[in-house]
């Protein structure tokens, strides 16, 4: 096994438990803790390919930046949809809000 | 002691912190001791950026997650106050946990099929990228990535405010 293929089978461990939790998870902020998983993993999967392999290792490091800059302005937005949830709900759990309704 | 030796050691070490951590974040019942778990991650996939000789991602990674990302986590899981009893204590069908399972399995599976069947030239040691030329590179070629990033930041930040405005009685 050579390195970058350990480096991707981290990466896609993360993935594999993001998706896993966000499925398992019952309130958003579990969720949110799940996506961030998997964030971790596709920025490490860049990272990885990038520097060990001859492809542009600068290039690579700015595109995870890019992915760290999106999972704040994520998480922003999930605190404050969060906020709503709570405040029309009562509670941050997901089984009472997914049904749509005007 | 040998470097190559070092090295293995070190990866092993940080990939077992990020699976523990990956476990306890997914499936702690407490938020707060997910919370743990995902900072646990956090701090591994870091050192496994140190390995990968890109010591600034590591610090970015910390700095960014450990220090907005969690916080803001933490801020949500204070303010959503959920129930000791919860629907997140309640337990799972049989179906459920097969279901969630199989959804997190089924990607990487075939993600890892795709990595290990196509052969990639890779490079022994990964070169190091001087600060300087990331910082170049920002202000040249990729300026309009730059500048969308933080556009996109700031429409997040304004929305957010948003959201959180109560509307006062009678209007």
């Amino acid at each position: 096994m050579t390195p970058l293929q350990l480096f991707q089978l981290a990466a896609l461990a993360l993935l594999a438990l993001g998706l896993f939790g966000l499925i398992w998870r019952r309130s958003l902020v579990g969720m949110l803790i799940s996506v961030e998983l998997m964030l971790n993993g596709a920025g490490l999967s860049i990272v990885a390919a990038g520097q060990l392999t001859a492809a542009d290792a600068a290039l690579a490091q700015l595109a995870t930046l890019l992915v760290m800059g999106l999972a704040a302005a994520e998480a922003t937005l999930v605190l404050a949809i969060v906020l709503v949830v709570v405040r029309r709900f009562g509670h941050g759990e997901s089984q009472d809000i997914f049904e749509l309704r005007g | 002691m040998n470097t190559t030796l070092a090295t293995q050691l070190l990866f092993g070490l940080y990939a077992l912190v990020i699976l523990a951590g990956g476990l306890l974040a997914v499936l702690a019942r407490n938020l707060v001791r997910a919370m743990v778990g995902l900072v646990m991650t956090l701090f591994g996939v870091a050192g496994l950026y140190l390995l990968l000789n890109t010591p600034f991602m590591a610090f970015m990674q910390i700095l960014i997650y450990v220090g907005a990302v969690v916080v803001l986590i933490f801020f949500a899981i204070m303010l959503t106050r959920a129930p000791a009893g919860g629907e997140e204590a309640a337990p799972r069908s049989f179906r459920q946990a097969l279901l969630a399972v199989l959804a997190g399995l089924a990607p990487a599976l075939i993600l890892g099929a795709a990595a290990y069947s196509i052969p990639q030239a890779g490079v022994s040691r990964p070169p190091a990228v001087e600060l300087k030329l990331l910082g170049a590179h920002l202000l040249t070629s990729y300026v309009l990535a730059f500048e969308l990033i933080s556009v996109v930041l700031f429409i997040a930040m304004a929305g957010a405010v948003l959201l959180g405005f109560t509307r006062r009685k009678g209007q």
